[in-house]
Parts: C-alpha cells; structure tokens; sequence
C-alpha cells in the first residue's frame, strides 16, 4: 500500500502492535511539551468519559523533540498501569499511543497523512485531528468531534464555534459562502484546527495523488472536507464552544491566511471542476449543537487603517487587478474607490463578481497564482471594512440574514464564474 | 580613337552581358531556394503544430508554469511559438544558403561568420528573456509584497527592482554578444553603484523619519499591529 512507502519502520512496528482500534484521535506538534501534555490529558479524559468501551489510540507526529516525546510516551500502555485513570471512571479498552518522527517540523500535510495513514492500518472507524496549541482543547469537544462519526455514521465532521461577530470574516464574507454555493454543501468552518472524519474518508483521502501539492501542505483540512462532499459521503458541523485561539496562529497576516485559505479553496475548484459544475443548489450540513453562536464583545479595531489599505492597494495595483478583473467590474471598483470613506459600501454582488473573477483567473494562470492571491488582500480589506460600518449596530439575526443574502448572490451568480471559467479554454483551442 | 572607343565599349558591353548571364542563372537559383525555403518552413510549421496539438504540449506548458512565464513576457502560447521559430530558423537558413549561392565576393565570409554568431544571439535573446521574465516576477512581487504591508511607496520599489534586473539583463547581454565589454561593465558599475549609494543617502539622510518609522514597524510591537485587523478565520 502507498503508505507503506513513507512510514517508518518503528511507526509501522507500534502501529502493528495497536492492533485495529474504533477510535483515533492525532495531532501533530513541535517543540511544544507542555501543550502536548494538556492535549493529552484531555484526549484520555474525553475516551474515559465518553468511549469507555472503544478501542482507542492516540498518534502523535512530532518532530522528533525529546520532551514532547518523553511526554507522550508517559502514558503508553494501560492507562491503569499509568495512574492516569480517572477517579469513578472505569475505561474497558487500553489506551495506546503512538510516536510518529518526521522531518522537523512536520506540516499539516505530512501530519495528517501520517494520521490518515495510521488509520487505515488500524482500520479505525472514527477519527478526530485535534491541535495543541489551541487554547482551549476540551474533553467535550473531542468527543464533540468522534460521536457524529462513530455513532451517526458521519464521514467529516467540521467544528462551529461561538464567536465575536467581527471576527472570521473571511470564513463569513467568502470561505462559507463561496464553497457553500459551489460545493453545495454549507460547511461553516472549512478550515480549522480541528475536525473528525470516518476511516473510509481516511483511505480515500489517503489514495489520493495529491501529497506533493503546495495547498495539501499548508491547509489540508478543506481539501479534505469538499473530497467528502464529491464523494457524496455524509458532511455534519459539530459545535465545539468558544473559537479557540491558536497559540502559534497566523493572527491577523492576512496575506499568509489568504495564501493559504482562498488558495486551497481555489485550488480545490480546479482540482474538483466536474463535480461544482455540475453540482445543484446546496443544502445545509447539518449541525450538534447550537448552530454558530455570535458575541458582540468591544474590539480594537482601526476602520480608517482598514480602508487607506484598500484605497492604496487598489490603486496601487490597478495594472494587476485589470490583468485579473473583468473590465466591468473592475471599473465598478475603481468608481467605488473614489468614494468617500464615510459613503464607501461594497456591494455583494460586486464583491462576489470579484472573486469569481479571481477564482477564473486562477484557473486560467493570468499571472502568477501566488501573486494572484496576494492581489485580493485589499479588495478583501475593502469588504471588511464594510462589513464593519455596515454591521456596527447589527443583531446576531441580522448578520445571520445578510450572510444569507450574501449566499445567494454567490449561487445567483455561479454561471458567471462558469462562463468566466470556459471562456478561455475556447480561445485556446 | 574612335574606333579604340567603340572597342573599349563593346569590351565593357561584353563583360556586363557576361556578368549578366553569369549572375541572372544564380539569383534565379537563389530565388528558387528561398522560395522553396519558404514552402519548406511552412510546412514544418505546420507539421510540427500538428504534432505538438496532439501531444497537448500547452496543457503540459500550463501545468508547468510555463505558459504563465510566456504571457507575462507577451509571447505567443508555446505550441506557437515553436512552431514560429522552426518556420523563422528553416526560413532564415534558407535565405542564407541561396545569399551563398550568387557567389558575391566576402558575402560567403560574412554569412560563415553569421552561422558562427548565431549561437551566441539565441544566448544573448535568451539572456534578455529571462532577465524581462525576472524583473516583471521581482517587481510584481515588491510590489504585492510593499502594498500589502501598508509601505508609503510601493511603486518606486517595485521600479527600482525592475531597473536594477534589467540592468543586470541588459549588461550580461552585451557581455554576451561582445559588444564594448569593458564599457559596459564599467558602465553597469557606475549605474548599479552609483543607484545603490544614492538611494542608501536618501533613505539615510533624506528619509530618516521614514527609516525610523520603517525599522519601528518591522521590529517594534507586532502585537500592537495585529490588533487593528479582525481576524479571518
């Protein structure tokens, strides 16, 4: 099998002595002992309290770290042998955990094809990806995770979260809306830092030929949950709580993030092209749990910053954006940059031409597409900082309606991006 | 005298009927290969766009990125374009052998010395496409790069690095083609040098509010920055 090729001998040699388990649960760290240590202790208490008849394991890819290591290896074995049992609790099953070394320090791609890989050796029926370093990994969230695979027969669960309503805004204004309408399938939080899938999304993911890729590499989760939804396989969100706060994100490097969020996402449209082309009007993953819940806690957040960057950026790139945009749309952008600051508003439907003017000129590599990406970063300012005047006052309702709205412009408009799309290849050939 | 005239003339009138009939069978055979030349570059034009269509030589150029070089530098897709440069080389050559032909005095010599300069024009073009194909992908990218992190100037940046590549394209060039090397050496250094220590005065001394702000920015609380941004995701 293909992931005999990559996995070392001495993974292969604990994996082989694991035997086949019902749940597993992998992360991925480096250099971080003491997150790994909490992940941990809250991966076991959550198999204690929730899956006390499961078979269970743990794989952990690290970068070869002796602490973290020295940390996981402490509780291999029978967790009562290990003092690591839980006053009252009595788990049926030995916890097992395993060790994957890789080249230092692994990418999220690596890691979650050392995972997916272990799982289908182990032929694990539910699997979960959790992170260390967010903040607050719970044993409820974990279990959040398992219990829509392992017992509702679900093949990914994505995580919701609980969240102040001016943050995610990429995930709100373009990641949800965009894959919702073109996949057909309305998953919240298509990338995140924790997710569950079912060991036949894992063998599947894990035959694909797509390892090498840039976008599997950076984000791999997303490619993951539209592989499940071209597969027809069952999509489900799982609210987990408060969005956690990783402790070596990305924070606000929007370039970084777009990179390697609306990459992926673009890439996935060029890789998946038979199946949104054809795909019908989408329906709603279903959701445990409150569906997505909204804070309005005070920010510290600079409008007027916000909006010089998109005014600079546009008119600053403008031989860029006019390689990329259609002339319509962007002469609409240039006529709305020369707005006031105080009347300047994006209207979706620009904002939604926009990127399907981006996702085509991906497709169809106008420039370069690492450049191309990097181009949407102020027009992705632009429609924040609208979003931010327009929502100031907004209810959770409120926004939940006009992200709706912003929904259906985005199928409304689907044959423009596949018109976009074709009218290329036909002046190639 | 008059008689010496009128053999001195159909002397001269001799000779051009002579040179006439030498020379006419020649370009005629000249014109003959050119023109078969032509026919001949058509058709492996032809032939070899048919082939490379069947291979999908675009898509293969497409996924390698290729195509992507092609069109920032405003050439032809590469199926076109190599079938252009077979028409344009077997044209050419052609020409040459058929110039080769009217056996004009020293023609032969320069068109040897022609064929022996060639390899060293497809390097100098290469030189010159590769240097355009690097200063648009440098300067696009200072450009991104300066505009996304909020820099006063991102053009001139994004200039000065086109400048400073074509320059570098331009002098590796004429290094190339032999053309005045130690001027255009001397030439490059006084220009490279020259910008460099300017532009390091006027950041320097000019701009050292600027240079204060730039180095607050980029080693001062990072923090602070991120704060004024929601976050994406």
């Amino acid at each position: 099998m293909a992931e005999d090729v990559f996995l070392s001998d001495d993974l292969l040699r604990q994996l082989m002595s694991v035997g086949e388990v019902d749940l597993l649960v992998g992360m991925s760290s480096h250099n971080a002992a003491n997150t790994v240590s909490h992940a941990l202790d809250a991966i076991e208490e959550s198999f204690q309290r929730n899956f006390v008849r499961q078979r269970v394991v743990i794989v952990h890819v690290g970068g070869g770290d002796k602490d973290e290591d020295g940390v996981v290896a402490k509780g291999h074995g029978n967790l009562a042998e290990t003092g690591l049992r839980l006053p009252g609790i009595t788990s049926l099953r030995t916890s097992h955990r395993v060790t994957a070394n890789v080249p230092d320090p692994p990418s999220r791609g690596i890691a979650l094809r050392t995972i997916l890989a272990a799982a289908d050796l182990l032929r694990a029926r539910a699997c979960a990806v959790v992170s260390p370093g967010v903040s607050n990994l719970t044993p409820d969230s974990i279990a959040s995770l398992l219990r829509p695979v392992y017992r509702e027969k679900f093949d990914f669960a994505a995580p919701l979260y609980a969240r102040n309503k001016y943050q995610g805004l990429l995930a709100r204004n373009l990641l949800y809306p965009m894959s919702r309408a073109l996949f057909g399938c309305g998953i919240r939080e298509l990338f995140s830092d924790e997710w569950g899938f079912s060991g036949r999304l894992a063998s599947l993911c894990l035959n694909q030929d797509v390892w090498h890729e840039e976008a599997i590499q950076a984000r791999p989760e997303a490619w993951m949950a539209v592989s499940a939804i071209s597969s027809d396989f069952r999509c489900c969100q799982a609210f987990l709580g408060e969005k956690p706060q990783a402790a070596k994100g990305l924070g606000t490097d929007i370039v970084e993030v777009l990179r390697q969020t609306v990459g992926t996402l673009f890439w996935c449209l060029e890789t998946q092209q038979s199946w949104w082309w054809d795909c019908g009007r989408s329906q709603p993953a279903p959701a445990f749990g409150p569906d997505h819940e909204l804070t309005a806690d005070p920010t510290d957040l600079d409008r007027h910053r916000i909006f010089e960057m998109f005014r600079s950026g546009v008119t600053e790139l403008e031989p860029i954006l006019s390689s990329i945009l259609d002339p319509e749309t962007h002469s609409e952008i240039k006529s709305i940059v020369s707005r006031e600051e105080g009347k300047f508003r994006f209207k979706s439907d620009i904002w939604v031409r926009t990127l399907y003017d981006f996702a085509a000129s991906y497709h169809h590599a106008v420039i370069n597409r690492d450049h191309l990406v990097q181009a949407l970063a102020p027009l992705y300012r632009g429609m924040t900082y609208s979003f931010l005047v327009e929502h100031s006052d907004s209810s959770p309702a409120d926004m939940e309606a006009a992200s709706e709205l912003l929904c259906g412009e985005f199928e409304l408009q689907k044959p423009y991006l596949m018109e976009r799309w074709k009218a290329k290849i036909e002046v190639k050939s | 005298m008059r008689e010496t005239i009128l053999r001195a003339l159909r002397e001269v009138y001799g000779n051009l009927v002579h040179m006439i009939a030498e020379f006419l069978p020649r370009f005629l055979v000249m014109l003959i290969i050119i023109v078969i030349g032509l026919l001949v570059a058509f058709v492996l034009k032809y032939i070899l766009r048919a082939l490379l269509g069947v291979t999908k030589l675009d898509r293969v150029s497409d996924d390698a990125g290729a195509s992507r070089v092609l069109r920032m530098a405003h050439l032809p897709p590469m199926t076109e374009l190599l079938s252009r440069s077979i028409f344009w080389v077997t044209w050419i050559g052609f020409i040459l052998v058929g110039l080769s032909v009217l056996g004009v005095a020293g023609l032969q010599e320069q068109i040897s010395r022609l064929f022996q300069f060639l390899p060293e024009v497809f390097v100098a073009m290469l030189i010159l496409f590769l240097g355009a194909v690097i200063a648009n992908f440098l300067s696009r990218t200072a450009l991104l790069a300066a505009v996304n992190a909020g820099h006063p100037s991102p053009k001139i940046l994004s200039w000065s690095i086109r400048f400073v590549v074509w320059i570098l394209a331009i002098s590796m060039t004429m290094e190339e083609l032999g053309v005045a090397r130690q001027t255009v050496i001397s030439a490059f250094s006084i220009i490279f040098g020259a910008s460099m220590l300017g532009l390091a005065i006027a950041f320097g001394l000019g701009g050292q509010d600027l240079a204060r702000k730039c180095l607050e920015r980029y080693l001062g609380d990072t923090k602070k920055k991120e704060d004024k941004e929601p976050q994406p995701l």
